[in-house]
């Protein structure tokens, strides 16, 4: 133990291998590097020192050596053991006794579990073809490739990814600048954090350290978002715009800075294609025009579009919160344009586009792209991306809630078979009610996760899987960084990794082959190829191994813009070696070339009527500082800090509905009713109502039950409209979570 | 064992991630709604003109402690060595004084009805810690251990944004 050193100024966070092994040694217990699992599986989870005492994870403290968190653990990685001990955990294998959604069911073997899913997989193959199977996308997961690898091999383009979230934004600034371009906060002396949320997407990692050390520097912030969060408090300026307008804000941006001529003439004259044509087009879209729309005043719009190009070294930080509203595509594009026009792309401090940051090779894509084919791109049940821009970066994509509209609609053919590996698409995607019905209907339905879904009742084969805690692959490569996931404990019941479903479910499929015959060893070896070394080898390493990181060059455009597209055609993404600011492959598929502005389906201006009966604009937060999406409300550590669902509201907005603090209130829209806490908040536009997503689940431990997953429970998701012709942006899928609500306390 | 150190809050770097929050709570067995640390908040202006701002609250090892001066039976001691408050379980009967005599709310009382705090994890017996769990959890080191040797003032301030250099 290290008692010595009081004086820890300049201590940085977490302990070293050294000091867990010792602590451990004094008090009685073992200690195992691996990485941090509660933002579920990815190649960014934090390093982490996991202590066991008489064969059970206890506590974890953060590894001091680890490149991303440098020793910190947010409160989700403290959180851990209670998760992995949780009542919610799913023991073993089970096979659907009773009806659709009573939730009754039989133990079976794993053996003749991943039997059954074979055999219908096989069956239906044969009978409707390989499409009519989907395998749902979660967040971005270590898992991923599996899914997609097992896909490709049955000959199906259905991976079912969100359409809300990241591959939106990679879409449209690819398709505009070839690159979606990182913030460079280091260097910036400016930064705008839009529609994002820095703190709470990874507490532990590096978003909020570089926002603290602009801070420091004596930089600007600005936060463009609805309410006030950890962000906003550290931020110079507060835009609080009205969720689901950022487009207008941004074309109304682009307004000040060309009419102004606030413009780097040179880099326009020679890297940008189509200038003049915005310059027409973008006359309908002045600040006094956003002002209504967006609610910021036009005073503000002028000031943040001169404050951000007359300042050199400035960056804009676009997040997730973009990503969920019909002119998703053209909020995203006219804000990479504004980043180009103005001479912010590639230069220090700027927007700079993402290159490798380390001398680390890449692991060896497994996902099997180089078999796609024309005839598996035709069969997609609803594409994410239209068909003319498929694949995209992660491959073949159908948006998730098409798949499972596709089921009810019949149209273009119903999908037989969805697997839900570590998702839950009744809370995770909209139109919950729409979800349910589909759930009913559709063939045969696989849940694979660590504890109980919200959707489960539904499904005909429920696969349990270890927690990475209870796994010893795979290893994560990310950052200059590559380790395995060491075991920390046995595995608490009658399951295996996520991994070892794919490769079973391969070798019982026949497809043994292209599974490595069921051998993780041998999967991760293939991986590791190009590291030069197998995973014998790499676990001889209990802290990874750390890559020296590359300086980088700026101004990359020449090479930048003639990148090829993913595409089957490998077209490149800029078709003129420039900017697309008059996108023209958009236009020859037949959608807008310029950015324009699109209403949500229900908002004050598009729909004023509607407005009369509801009032309030209603949102919903992508992020918390405690959950990860709508997992881990069991988790009693993290369920304290937040253990009701709750409205953020306006006092003065709750006053005149003589709502107080933690009354329970009704939140009502045209497609559902949530009865959820009231939480005042001096801090949100006194137009706008917000919560957090993905809450069904009760807690055990503190006595809390589920919430209904409809009407009368707090699920957002269900709030919102899916009209295909209104809810979804005409390209990039981006569903709308914003509609017109009114709150009335519950009596 | 006997230095004199102090848990340091600097506002300015809280993310409010109630990362310390759970790092406490999981290495100290703390039960279900019993909190040794919060991170509380607390506004400032008005709309639009607004900032939410973290506030801790745990145990600060006061230099004159309300609540030992308030205890009917003499259960919390400001132990001399090192400065920490420590609660006497044995002789604690739960009357909740101190409660009401701290400035910051901070006594907590689960299950056994006796009052339970922060004890800066300088614990001797089972389950040490390095440093307090709460300052080496934290990703933006707004909680920090410092030596009162080296800066009496420093050492029992708490929330100070004109100490951090």
């Amino acid at each position: 133990m290290n008692f010595n050193n009081r004086d820890t100024h300049s201590r940085v966070s977490g302990l070293t291998l050294d000091e867990a092994l010792n602590l451990a040694k004094t008090n009685g217990e073992q200690v195992v590097p691996t990485l941090c699992a509660m933002c579920g599986p990815t190649s960014l989870s934090c390093g982490v020192y996991a202590f066991v005492k008489n064969d059970r994870f206890i506590k974890v403290a953060g590894m001091q050596e680890s490149s991303n968190n440098k020793g910190a653990v947010c409160p989700k990685g403290n959180a851990a053991p209670q998760w992995v001990y949780s009542p919610d955990r799913l023991k073993y294998p089970m096979k659907r006794v009773g009806k659709k959604g009573e939730g009754k069911f039989k133990r079976i073997s794993w053996d003749e579990a991943v039997g059954i899913i074979a055999d219908t997989l096989k069956r239906q193959k044969e009978k409707y073809g390989p499409e009519s199977l989907a395998i749902l996308a979660p967040a971005m997961r270590s898992y991923n490739a599996y899914l997609k690898r097992f896909l490709t091999v049955h000959g199906s383009p259905n991976y079912g990814h969100s359409g809300i979230c990241a591959l939106q934004r990679a879409f449209s600034f690819m398709y505009t600048l070839a690159d979606w371009p990182i913030a460079e906060i280091d260097k910036s002396d400016l930064v705008i954090y839009w529609g994002r949320q820095p703190v709470f997407s990874g507490p532990a990692l590096d978003g909020p350290k570089a926002l603290l050390r602009l801070k420091e520097r004596g930089g600007k912030i600005i936060a463009i978002k609805p309410s006030v969060e950890p962000d906003v408090c550290k931020a110079d300026i507060w835009v609080p715009i009205r969720p689901g307008t950022d487009a207008a804000l941004a074309l109304a941006m682009l307004y000040v800075v060309i009419n102004e001529e606030l413009i780097d003439k040179e880099f326009v004259e020679n890297w940008c294609f189509g200038y003049e044509q915005l310059k027409k087009h973008i006359q309908k879209y002045p600040p006094q025009w956003a002002e209504k729309i967006t609610g910021v005043s036009a005073n503000q719009i002028c000031e943040v579009a001169r404050l951000y190009s007359s300042t050199q070294r400035a960056s804009i930080d676009l997040g997730n919160g973009v990503e969920h509203a019909p002119s998703a595509n053209d909020a995203i594009r006219a804000v990479a344009i504004l980043i180009a026009i103005t001479g912010h792309l590639d230069r220090p401090g700027g927007n700079v586009f993402r290159s490798t940051d380390s001398i680390m090779p890449m692991p060896r894509d497994i996902t099997l792209r180089e078999r796609y084919t024309p005839e598996m791109r035709d069969k997609l049940v609803g594409p994410e991306f239209p068909k003319e821009f498929q694949p995209f970066i992660e491959g073949f994509s159908s948006a998730y809630y098409r798949i499972f509209d596709s089921i009810l609609t019949e149209d273009p053919y119903p999908v037989r078979t969805v697997i839900a590996p570590g998702t839950q698409p009744v809370v995770s995607t909209r139109g919950s009610r729409r979800i349910i019905e589909a759930l009913q209907k559709l063939d045969f339905y696989v849940v694979i996760d660590v504890t109980r879904t919200a959707d489960m009742d539904y499904a005909d084969i429920v696969i349990p899987t270890t927690t990475p805690y209870e796994s010893d692959h795979p290893f994560e490569a990310t950052g200059g960084r590559v380790m395995v996931r060491n075991k920390v404990i046995e595995p608490l019941g009658d399951y295996k990794s996520i991994y070892q479903f794919f490769l079973d479910l391969g070798v019982k499929m026949g497809y043994g082959k292209d599974f490595w015959n069921g051998s993780i060893e041998k999967a991760m070896d293939d991986q590791l190829q190009p590291f030069g070394m197998n995973f014998a080898d790499l676990k001889n390493n209990p802290t990874g191994i750390i890559y020296d990181s590359l300086t980088r060059a700026y101004e990359n455009y020449e090479k930048m813009f003639q990148r090829k597209s993913p595409r089957l055609s490998g077209a490149p993404f800029l078709p003129h070696g420039k900017i697309e600011i008059y996108n023209t492959s958009f236009e020859e598929a037949g959608f807008n070339p310029l950015p324009e502005w699109r209403e949500p389906p229900e908002s004050l201006t598009g729909t004023p009527d509607l407005s009369e009966k509801y009032p309030l604009i209603l949102s919903d937060y992508h992020t918390s500082k405690n959950y990860t999406a709508s997992w881990e409300r069991n988790v009693p550590y993290l369920r304290e800090i937040e253990p009701y669902p709750v409205i953020h509201i306006h006092p003065d907005t709750a006053a005149e509905r003589e709502i107080k603090e933690n009354d329970w209130v009704i939140v009502e829209s045209l497609h559902g009713w949530m009865k959820v806490k009231a939480k005042l908040y001096p801090g949100i536009r006194p137009d706008t109502v917000m919560i957090l997503h993905g809450w069904w689940q009760g807690c055990k431990e503190m006595g809390l039950e589920d919430f209904p997953l409809l009407d009368g429970g707090a699920n957002v998701n269900m709030m919102y409209s899916v009209d295909p012709k209104k809810a979804f942006d005409p390209i990039i899928t981006a569903m709308t979570s914003q509609t017109l609500v009114e709150v009335r306390k519950f009596s | 064992m006997s230095e004199k150190c102090s848990i340091l809050f600097i506002q300015k770097k809280c993310i409010q991630c109630h990362g310390c929050e759970v790092a406490c709570k999981s290495w100290r067995n703390v039960e279900i709604g019993v909190n040794w640390r919060r991170v509380n908040i607390s506004w400032h202006g008005g709309y639009p003109d607004i900032k939410m701002v973290p506030v801790m609250v745990a145990c600060l090892h006061c230099a004159k402690p309300a609540c030992v001066a308030a205890c009917p039976t003499g259960a919390i001691e400001k132990r001399a060595a090192d400065g920490v408050v420590l609660v006497n379980q044995e002789k604690c009967i739960g009357c909740k004084v101190c409660l009401e005599a701290c400035p910051y709310s901070v006594p907590q009382f689960g299950a056994d009805g006796k009052m339970q705090k922060c004890d800066r994890c300088f614990q001797e017996t089972d389950g040490r810690c390095s440093v307090p769990p709460c300052v080496a959890t934290c990703p933006t080191k707004a909680l920090q251990l410092v030596s009162q040797d080296k800066n009496v003032y420093l050492s029992f301030t708490y929330c100070d944004q004109s100490l951090e250099k």
